[in-house]
């Protein structure tokens, strides 16, 4: 009886014990249930990426206990928002999507199940957008375990986080959940199968093709063909057509103070936007063209009011052309380029 | 103003001598009497043609003498100074000395091989003319040659160009291609008297091969194909760029294969200067075997062995007159032939003995290469994409010319027109590529351009003189001239056409005078600069000299132990080692990234761990460029990013996010930690916070970046200043010695 006695507070201390843990820490089995949930929802999607509504929302996010032993990383999808290309969500989402593929790739065991790639979409959980806070578009967050309140912003992705696309958004992950995401595995452009068609197809074609290389009559010895290749290989050069694909420059930018008003041109030399650029490329162009064209094919025409008309047409665009683009060169290098005169003549 | 001269020019010869031929035997007795004093239309263009090529070699070599003018006879730049350096050697020591040459003042403790790791084209080229002058008695100092020397060879290439201009058009175009790259800014942005690189003798060979191999395509001459390939060799041993020249001759002849424009000419001209020039290249120890071994070559063995199989063929069909086993045999032999080749190389290249391509040819096919693997190659300023403003400011007028000069080369289409078409649009491409790259596109773009005013100019004149000598007409038909049909449709519209053609002739003179102003005034105010002697505008308008790199570097010459080691950014070691005669750490060589990244890493840590590095190896001064009191904005605060990415891509403990916020890179009070307490911060801010540098601004104002910075009491414990520049351009700190342990 003695030891009864001891024992029964002993008993009663840690009942009532347990009942407090209970009640204030997260049940471990539903935390496991959750989390077992969200990893079969997880299996039913290709890249991983779950499919919330306003439902799972308040399932994982709201009535779970704060602790969650688990990330969400949430993807704010509208559909009728992705016919504005300019918001590059379709883009976003497969980006998000490759992220979330190269996670599952580059983990296992525990970590794996530490975060979970997620969307939600517009039409049908428009409160959840509420309870986020979310009124803009493209927007990525992230909940993490202890994020108590939905509205909390600390875990919203920057623009920047998502300019270099699947990339930068792992950086992004990286550096907030101390997970490592991996280098991002793209599917290749060709598949192995389209690669060794490809091949197949080459090789094939290449004795015909060597006969009628032979016998000299292929486009390749069509000129004009070449000619269209040459001038088109010039635009693309002069049009800096390379800088907008190395820096990845967008065609133009939103004004920031008039978010209406778009920029074309950027001042500043070393720098160009897309537009700009083909812009520019397109006025050398059609003066070198017109030069050609004048010099060549218009003296051959009989007629001498088209001649003529043709003729001042010309010259007028060009100068326009000329003019303009030396202008545009002032201003975005910021040069004064004059002549230098003998100084007697001042 | 050389562009404005020449097109006269161009309109007199053929129209000229037609007049005179019609003018002269009339009056015998006129003739007979001047016969001393007026020369025939021959003499006259000749003499004509002789003086303006005088005078655009003159003016090619006058308009690179800005700098001089402005500033004083000095080496500009990074890589001049090496060159300097040695070739300051190689005339003291000889040439065996300098082909052995083991260098320990640079890349410590490791060394250099001098002799088997540069191009000695341009440094023996140097000491040539050195030599020769002092054999004639003009007793010049070496400084002086070395100045002049990419001047001197600009206006050779005038010459080259001029020569190739009449090779693929006529004399005219020859004239005014030699005008447009006489001032051509991109052009002159790399041989301005002082731009001692390698670049100021490579265009001209690359100019000069080029000229050759067409002329030898053109004749069939084994003569002019060894003469290509000892261009080939001179270009080889100047310019690393010779990996374009064997890369687009190949292709040439492929693109002149696939046209059916396979000759003996084209096959004596390519075996010759290919094997020839092969066997001279591997002369040069820097390139040796990999002319047979790398990948960057072989394209051209290719179709060396693509040649053989064409010949091979053309000589059976020769033999058998069944075409249907030719087509058989022919057959049997392309599919045998691709198979042989495309199992050699795959072996070659899986067994190692074909090396794969390098970062830096890569980075020109798959231009997102470097950016996203090789920093050291991305970080560097003139490897940056090309915006189409910087193609406005070093071509100017050419790129408006470059498509009609395009339309008029595939109008009259031959070999050399394709060729100087190949070589238009390969190295325009590349130029939009890298910056740099713009030099090499310069000599095709002022051809092309060339082809396009001349043929204009010489349309419109020709046009204008026939107007004027109606009764002639008749007999010019009868001369079959190839424009003649042409002219004949012209006839029929006079009134209109001289109109027309005189607005055209005075647009195009407006443009060229355009180009001359603008190229003027680019030289002048925007290539001459030195870069070692900064120069700035001060409130008033008077110009102001920062000279404190040389007081820095003969500061340490004068102040320093002699085997004391410098560290600093890689930038500055080649003027270091031959200015301050100091060894450094690591220098503009780049070719060992982990050095440099150790360098980077040091820079880029706290200063204990610095130290570490630094005692590790034997460091005794620190250099660091800063231009926070001046305004200079390529200092080293600037460039410090590269050196965390340089550092970080050996060093995974360098983290490049540690140093910025949020993706952006401070040094106000909102930088991050790291930053604010890594060396190269230290160093540069060192008692900047007491400094007011602009009034009304407060202590510590940062005028490069337009901040107040964020750390203002540096305390420094393993270092001390030793000497900072009148205007803190660059300060150089002394690595104590480790305290005694008791």
């Amino acid at each position: 009886m003695a030891i009864n006695k001891k024992l029964l507070p002993l008993l009663l201390l840690i009942s009532s014990l347990s009942s407090i843990a209970t009640s204030s820490f997260s049940d471990p089995d539903s935390d496991s249930d959750l989390v077992n949930e969200l990893i079969s929802l997880r299996s039913t999607s290709e890249s991983g990426v779950i499919h919330l509504d306003d439902h799972g929302i308040s399932k994982f996010l709201i009535s779970s206990p704060t602790p969650r032993p688990y990330s969400i990383l949430v993807f704010f999808d509208a559909t009728q928002l992705h016919s504005k290309t300019e918001l590059r969500l379709q883009e976003l989402r497969r980006e998000f999507a490759l992220v979330s593929a190269t996670f599952l790739a580059n983990n296992n065991g525990s970590d794996l199940n530490k975060l979970f790639f997620c969307e939600i979409e517009f039409s049908k959980s428009q409160s959840s957008f509420q309870r986020f806070g979310v009124n803009a578009l493209p927007h990525i967050r992230l909940v993490s375990g202890s994020t108590a309140k939905l509205s909390d912003e600390s875990g919203q992705m920057d623009q920047s986080d998502f300019a270099r696309l699947a990339e930068s958004m792992a950086e992004f992950v990286e550096q907030h959940t101390k997970l490592t995401v991996g280098p991002i595995q793209r599917p290749p452009f060709l598949s192995k199968a389209q690669i060794g068609v490809i091949v197949a197809l080459i090789v094939i074609a290449t004795p015909f093709v060597i006969k009628r290389i032979l016998k000299g009559e292929t486009l390749l010895h069509d000129s004009r063909l070449w000619l269209s290749g040459a001038i088109f290989i010039y635009f693309f050069s002069v049009a800096g057509t390379m800088h907008n694909i190395i820096r990845k420059m967008p065609m133009f930018l939103q004004d920031r103070n008039d978010p209406n008003k778009l920029v074309f041109f950027y001042q500043g030399s070393g720098m160009q936007l897309g537009a700009e650029g083909f812009a520019v490329g397109f006025l050398y162009t059609v003066v070198g063209l017109l030069l050609a064209f004048v010099t060549n094919v218009l003296v051959r025409v009989r007629n001498l009011n088209v001649q003529r008309g043709v003729m001042l047409f010309a010259l007028f665009v060009s100068f326009w052309a000329v003019k303009k683009v030396v202008y545009l060169d002032n201003w975005k290098t910021g040069y004064g380029i004059h002549p230098y005169w003998p100084s007697s003549w001042r | 103003m050389g562009g404005k001269e020449d097109p006269t020019a161009n309109g007199s010869p053929k129209s000229e001598s037609m007049a005179g031929k019609k003018a002269s035997p009339p009056d015998l007795l006129s003739s007979i009497s001047l016969k001393s004093l007026k020369l025939k239309t021959k003499q006259q263009e000749l003499l004509l043609r002789v003086s303006i090529l005088g005078l655009v070699y003159v003016l090619a070599f006058i308009a690179r003498l800005f700098s001089v003018l402005r500033y004083e006879s000095m080496i500009h730049e990074f890589d001049p100074y090496f060159n300097y350096r040695t070739t300051l050697f190689l005339t003291e020591k000889g040439f065996y000395e300098f082909w052995n040459w083991f260098d320990s003042e640079s890349w410590y403790p490791l060394g250099r091989i001098i002799g088997g790791t540069l191009y000695p084209g341009l440094m023996v080229t140097a000491a040539l003319i050195y030599w020769t002058l002092r054999f004639l008695r003009f007793f010049v100092h070496i400084r002086e040659v070395c100045v002049l020397t990419a001047p001197f060879f600009a206006s050779n290439t005038t010459l080259v160009a001029y020569f190739f201009g009449k090779e693929i058009w006529d004399t005219g175009a020859g004239l005014v291609a030699a005008a447009l790259i006489a001032i051509c800014p991109g052009y002159i942005s790399r041989s301005v008297a002082g731009s001692y690189d390698n670049e100021a003798v490579a265009i001209f060979a690359l100019l000069l091969t080029f000229y050759l191999f067409v002329k030898a395509v053109k004749t069939g001459s084994l003569s002019w194909a060894l003469a290509s390939a000892f261009g080939y060799f001179y270009m080889v041993s100047a310019w690393g760029g010779y990996v374009f020249i064997i890369n687009l001759i190949p292709l040439y002849v492929l693109v002149l294969l696939i046209t059916a424009r396979y000759s003996l000419r084209l096959y004596v001209a390519y075996n010759c200067m290919y094997i020839l020039g092969m066997l001279l290249a591997m002369q040069i120890r820097f390139v040796g075997f990999q002319h047979v071994q790398s990948g960057e070559h072989m394209g051209a063995m290719g179709v060396f062995l693509l040649m053989q199989v064409f010949y091979f063929l053309d000589w059976v069909k020769h033999q058998l007159n069944d075409t249907k086993l030719f087509q058989t045999f022919l057959r049997i032999t392309v599919t045998s032939a691709i198979l042989v080749g495309g199992i050699a190389l795959g072996v070659g290249t899986a067994s190692g003995y074909i090396s794969p391509w390098t970062g830096r040819f890569y980075s020109l096919l798959d231009p997102t290469y470097a950016k996203d693997h090789i920093p050291i190659i991305a970080s560097v300023s003139e490897h940056q994409p090309t915006a189409w403003s910087s193609f406005m400011f070093d071509y100017h007028i050419l790129l408006f010319l470059f498509p009609a000069g395009l339309y008029f080369c595939f109008k009259r289409l031959s070999d050399a027109t394709i060729f100087i078409v190949m070589y238009g649009l390969t190295s325009l491409y590349f130029a939009g590529v890298m910056v740099r790259l713009i030099l090499v596109a310069t000599p095709a773009v002022c051809l092309i351009s060339a082809i396009a005013v001349s043929a204009t100019v010489k349309n419109l004149t020709s046009l204008l003189r026939t107007k004027q000598k109606v009764p002639q007409t008749g007999s010019t038909k009868g001369a079959g001239s190839s424009k003649s049909s042409s002219k004949v449709t012209l006839d029929q519209s006079q009134p209109f056409q001289k109109n027309g053609a005189i607005a055209l002739l005075v647009g195009v003179f407006y443009l060229l005078s355009r180009y001359a102003i603008h190229c003027t005034w680019v030289t002048s105010e925007a290539y001459s600069s030195p870069s070692i002697v900064l120069a700035a505008r001060g409130a008033h308008g008077n110009r102001i000299i920062f000279d404190d790199y040389r007081e820095a570097y003969y500061w340490l010459r004068q102040n320093t132990p002699t085997d004391a080691k410098v560290m600093s950014w890689w930038d500055y070691g080649y003027q270091i080692t031959a200015m301050g005669n100091r060894t450094v750490i690591v220098d503009n060589n780049t070719w060992n990234n982990t050095h440099i990244a150790t360098v980077g890493r040091a820079m880029s840590s706290y200063e204990d761990e610095a130290y570490d590095i630094m005692r590790s190896l034997d460091v005794n001064y620190v250099l660091v460029v800063f231009g926070g009191v001046t305004g200079y904005s390529s200092d080293d605060i600037n460039k410090f990013l590269w050196m965390v990415r340089i550092g970080g891509g050996v060093y995974p403990v360098i983290k490049e996010p540690d140093y910025l916020v949020n993706g952006e890179f401070r040094v106000d009070k909102g930088a991050s930690p790291k930053m604010l307490n890594c060396l190269m911060y230290k160093l540069c801010y060192y008692r900047f916070g007491e400094l007011v540098t602009e009034y009304g601004k407060p202590t510590g104002y940062d005028r490069a970046r337009g901040v107040e910075i964020g750390n203002k009491d540096i305390k420094l414990e393993h270092l001390e200043e030793a000497y900072t520049t009148s205007n803190w351009i660059v300060r150089i700190y002394r690595v104590k010695p480790p305290t005694n342990r008791l």
